[in-house]
This record gives structure tokens, sequence and C-alpha cells, in this order.
């Protein structure tokens, strides 16, 4: 099965990494492909919240975030190091749900791994969080994994 | 422009696998410059370029386009040179490496940034007026600036193609315009020496044709955004120069053409007098459709124009805004990112709230000087752009032999010298005609500077939190 791993570049989007890590079997899994999406039209296009200072390419300060998106995808794809699967990266470029369920489509996944997004106000008032239309539309399952409460966080995070 | 959609990309690293999909073809970037430069000046600023010069204002609209491609070349260049983060800040930076020069260019191109969003949105809630008078203009300009900050804010990821439809609705505005003319033309009622008029010139008509060079300028403004999205663009060695000076000339050539047709339909007076001055040329009712309806329409259209070019403006505050944060020249929380939407929220909130004080002050002080607040802060931006286009120039002169490689675009040296003149030309005209505008701009640098200031000052408070944020390890306490 080939499983992709979305990232924005949050915090979140490893835990959801990290909790795939904690219950999947590995030898099920064929292939892992990790897939930042870059919104070129967005004030920031893309936020690496990852990444040591050391960890970053030359360019991330001086505003490129293509970099920023592929420091976030490595940091992401170092979870699965030694795991089992292949792994690969992907840095796109467009609406993050689109290019997350095309990526899909293309690679034939088997599962789709997205971080929930915010929990607060702004996602019940506005329309459309990247999560939401995933699960919609992805020709297979989805795996949204919710921010885990403040005193159970370190539970979530690593089995 | 047909071409430019299927190239691979060249810029795949070995680290990462072969499909680095990039989303910006070169016709969606034509056509995103197209709708950058054509929201921004035509609609909000003819009447004063009509109002220095005269029925012949089109040859003002036509040397700014000049002296716009010429900048847009070199732009192209430079482009094409550093695809990633490109902005007239780091060319400047490659060119000069000069940390306060960086930062001033930087302040100077935000500064713009916030003026041009003042003046589009005094413009919008002129066309706004027109069609729905229940509020005053700065309220209006206010709710304006409002919505699309909140816009922002949800994020614009899918606009590329309402960007499209909204450069359609943009040209389908000037292309009434210049319907009606043919049809006033064609009716045998047109002046023609109207278009060799200076009647409004105050001395030689060089100067004339300069001043209103200088406003019409601000109509070229916000191709330089388009540098933004440079990253994402496939092939951009080869689609960027072409959709951008493209862009640009064929800008040009419609701004020529309503120019010609404004003069030729409605006589300079009405024009320079009005604040929504294409609607006069509707007004004129020439042709036989109802003159209401057409106002109506006609009052969108321009209003979807204006709020396509600002939108834009107010997406690259945030942005510029949250580099700097990084680069640790402004405080840290412009860097903050808002958990779900990905957004920088208080460089959003801060930008609007800068061009929402520009507006208020503005309107407030033009009560006793009796100048529009669109002038006053279209000249604020075309000071700052002038400045930043000639650096950009003399930077693209001076990097020459430095980085370049095989299929790199490349402007013609004579053309970047004339340009880099006209530029220059331009500004001290506007600086020695309106020193006054200059009390704005040193307004806006000082803000950039107080930023920094604090940033200076208290800056180490906020780096040992930053440092945690970009270290996951250490803020799961593992």
């Amino acid at each position: 099965m080939h499983v992709i791993v979305a990232t924005d570049g949050s915090k979140q989007s490893l835990a959801a990494a990290r909790h795939l890590k904690s219950f999947a079997d590995p030898t099920k899994i064929t292939e892992v492909s990790v897939i930042a999406v870059i919104r070129p039209l967005a004030a920031v296009s893309f936020a690496d919240e990852l990444s040591t200072v050391d960890q970053r390419k030359a360019h991330t300060d001086a505003g490129s975030f293509r970099a920023a998106a592929e420091n976030a995808v490595d940091v992401v794809a170092a979870e699965f190091d030694g795991w089992g699967p292949k792994v690969h990266r992907k840095v796109r470029g467009g609406s993050p749900a689109n290019e997350i369920i095309k990526a899909a489509k293309q690679l034939s996944a088997g599962l789709v791994v997205v971080a929930a997004g915010g929990r607060g106000i702004s996602d019940v008032v506005l329309v459309g969080s990247t999560a939401q239309r995933v699960q919609h539309y992805a020709p297979c399952p989805v795996l949204v994994v919710r921010p885990a409460p403040r005193r159970t966080a370190s539970k979530a995070g690593r089995s | 422009m047909a071409e430019g959609t299927t190239y691979a990309t060249p810029y795949d690293e070995p680290g990462h696998e072969n499909d680095l999909k990039r989303s910006i073809t070169g016709r969606l970037l034509f056509f995103y410059t197209l709708g950058d430069v054509l929201g921004s000046g035509i609609y909000v600023l003819i009447g004063a370029v009509a109002g220095a010069v005269g029925g012949a204002f089109w040859i003002a609209f036509g040397v700014g386009v000049a002296i716009a491609v010429i900048t847009a070349m070199a732009y192209a260049e430079l482009v094409t040179k550093y695809p990633q983060a490109a902005g007239a800040a780091l060319y400047v930076n490659k060119a000069f490496g000069n940390k306060f020069l960086t930062f001033l260019i930087t302040v100077c191109f935000l500064s713009s940034s916030f003026a041009a969003a003042g003046a589009l949105s005094s413009g919008f809630a002129s066309y706004f007026l027109e069609v729905w008078e229940f509020a005053p203009a700065l309220v209006i300009s206010l709710v304006f600036v409002l919505i699309l900050t909140i816009i922002n804010f949800i994020g614009i990821t899918e606009s590329v193609v309402i960007n499209m439809l909204m450069t359609f609705a943009e040209v389908s505005g000037l292309i009434i315009v210049t319907i009606i003319a043919i049809w006033y033309v064609a009716e045998g009622n047109a002046d023609f020496g109207t278009l060799t008029d200076f009647s409004n010139a105050e001395g030689h008509p060089i100067l004339a044709i300069i001043s209103g060079v200088a406003l019409a300028f601000f109509a070229m403004t916000g191709f330089e955004n388009t540098a933004n999205v440079a990253e994402e663009t496939i092939d951009p060695q080869r689609s960027f120069p072409r959709a951008l000076i493209g862009g640009i000339a064929t800008a040009g050539v419609i701004y020529v053409v309503v120019a010609i047709a404004a003069a030729l339909t409605v006589d300079t007076e009405t024009l320079a007098g009005s604040e929504a001055s294409l609607l006069e040329v509707i007004k004129a009712d020439i042709i036989p459709v109802p003159v209401d309806a057409m106002v109506i329409l006609f009052a969108i259209i321009a209003m979807i124009a204006i709020t396509n070019t600002t939108l834009v403006a107010v997406v690259t505050q945030p942005r510029i805004l949250y580099g700097m944060a990084k680069e640790d020249v402004v405080p840290g929380v412009f860097s903050k990112i808002h958990s779900s939407r990905r957004s920088p929220w208080f460089g959003l909130i801060f930008s609007g709230l800068v061009v929402a004080a520009l507006l208020t002050i503005g309107s407030q002080i033009d009560l006793a000087a009796g100048e529009t607040l669109i002038d006053r802060l279209a000249t604020v931006t075309v000071v700052f752009l002038l400045f930043i286009y000639a650096l950009v120039i003399v930077s693209c002169l001076k990097l020459r032999g430095h980085d370049e490689a095989e299929g790199n675009y490349r402007a013609s040296t004579p053309l970047l010298v004339v340009g880099l003149v006209g530029n220059l030309v331009l500004l001290g005209y506007v600086v020695y005609d309106d020193p006054s505008s200059l009390y704005w701009c040193a307004g806006l640098v000082a803000l950039g500077v107080v930023l920094f200031l604090v940033e200076y000052l208290f800056g180490k408070r906020t780096r040992p939190a930053s440092a945690e944020r970009g270290d996951p390890e250490v803020g799961r306490g593992a």
C-alpha cells in the first residue's frame, strides 16, 4: 500500500506522521510519499515550523517558500527513516486539498494522512479547511489526525 | 502565449523526486500580470493625468508604459537569474551586499504597497459612491480594506483562475470605453485636435508630459508583485520574461487606446473634475444603451478591477513583513502563522491598520489642502516605486557577469540605461513638483525604522522563543 503523508509545515502535521507510525504495520506499507503543497498566491506560501535553524537551507530566510516546503518535507520524511517502506519526498504548487487529492490519484494511494488543522473558532466560521476537502474528495481512506488535548500531547506523539 | 504549459521543471534537486510540481503556467502568469497592472491606474487616475496635461494625455500613458516595460525587462532578467525568493530587496542585496540599503529598499517596497492600497481603496470608494451612495467615502474605503484583509486571512490559494476571470472583466470595461469612442468617431463628432492639446499644461508641454507620466506611472504599478510567484512558475526562464513584458506591453496598448478614447469623447475638464473619471465616458450617453444600466455595469467592472490589484497589494504586505521577521529586522510576531489557516495573522492585521490609518489621516488633512486623497497616495506610491525601480535597474546592470546561466533572459543594456534615466528624471520631477509627498514617505519609512528598533531593543526576548518554534523536539519536551 502506498501512503501519502501531507505536511503544511505545522507541528500538527508532524504529529500526524508520528501517529501513523505509532500503529501502522510497516510490512503492509510498501511506500510512503511525504507531500508539501505551496500556495503561490497566499501571503505566506509555505511556513516551515518544523526544521531547526541548522537544518534550514540557505534560501529559507530570504523568503524562498519552496526551500521552506522542502525543509518541512525533509523533517517529516526523516520520521520514516529506517521504518521499512520506501520514502518519497514531493513538493507541489497549487491548492493544498486539490494537489493532495491529485497526488493520491496519481500514486494510487491506499491511505492519505493529514492533520486536522486548528480547533479554533475560525474553522467553524470560515469555509473549507484542507483536511475537510481531502476527506470529501480523496479516492482512498483518509486518516485525519486531530490535535490531542494538551495533557496527553506527549502520549499521542510517540509510541 | 499558448506555450509554457508543458515544459519539464528545470530546478529539480537531487534529494527530491523528479516531480516537483509547479502550478503557474506562462499563460496564467500573463493574465496575472495584466490583471495586476490594469486594475491599478486607469480606472483610478485617468482624470488626474488628463488634468495635468490636457487632451494629449495619452502620450503620458505611452511614455509611462515605455519606462515600465524597460523596468520590467530588468525584473525579468533578475527573476530568471534568481527565481527563488524573487524581489527588489533580494536583487539589491545581491548587487550591493549592504544591509542598510537592503533594509531601506524593503521598507520602501512595503511603504509603496501601503500607499498603493490606500489610493486604490479611495478609488474603489469613488466608484462605489457613483452607484450606491449610503456612506461617506472614508467608511467605504475602510470597510473595503477590512474585507480584503479577511479574504487574505482565509487564503486565496485558488485565485489564479479567479484572477484570470477578473482580468477578463477589467478588459471588458476598457473595451466598452473603446467601443463608445469608435461609435463617437463613426458618427463624425470627434475632434481629433484634442489629441494634441496641452491646454492644462502649466508651462512647457514637455513638463506637462513629465508630470502626467509621473501620475500615469501609478497605473503601471503592480507588475513587480508578479515576482512573488516566480518560484512556482513552470519554466521561469522562458515563460517569465514573456509573461511579464507581454503583460505590461498589452496593458500599455490598452491604456493608450483607452486614454485616446476618453480624450475624444469627454472634454478634459470633466475628466479631471471627476473622481470616477472613466465613468464620465459612459455618462456622456453616446451609444444607444440605457445610460443608467451602463453606469452601474461599468462601476461594478471598475470595482472588480480595483479589487483585483488591491488584493495583490494586500497579500504582498504581510509577506514582506513575514520575510523581515524571519531575518530578525522586525519583531518576530510578524512571522506568527495562524495554526489552521496558515496565514500570518498579525502581519495582516497590522497592514490593514496601516492602510486604514493612511486613509483616515489623509481624509482629515486633505480637507484643508484641497487635494484628493487618491492623487496624494498615488504620488507617494510613485516616489517609492521610482526609487525602487531605479535601484533594481542598477542592480541588474551591476549583477551582469554574476550567476549567469545558459538560457537566462538578458535585457538590452542601452534600453536599461534609458529606463534608469527615465526613472530618475521622473523621480526628480515628482519630488521637485510635490515636495510635501516626501513627508508621507518619511512617515512610512519611519514606521519601518520603529519596527526595526523595537526588534533591535526587545528582539532578544523573542529569539529564544522562535528557536523553540523551529525545533519540534524541544517543543515536545522529548
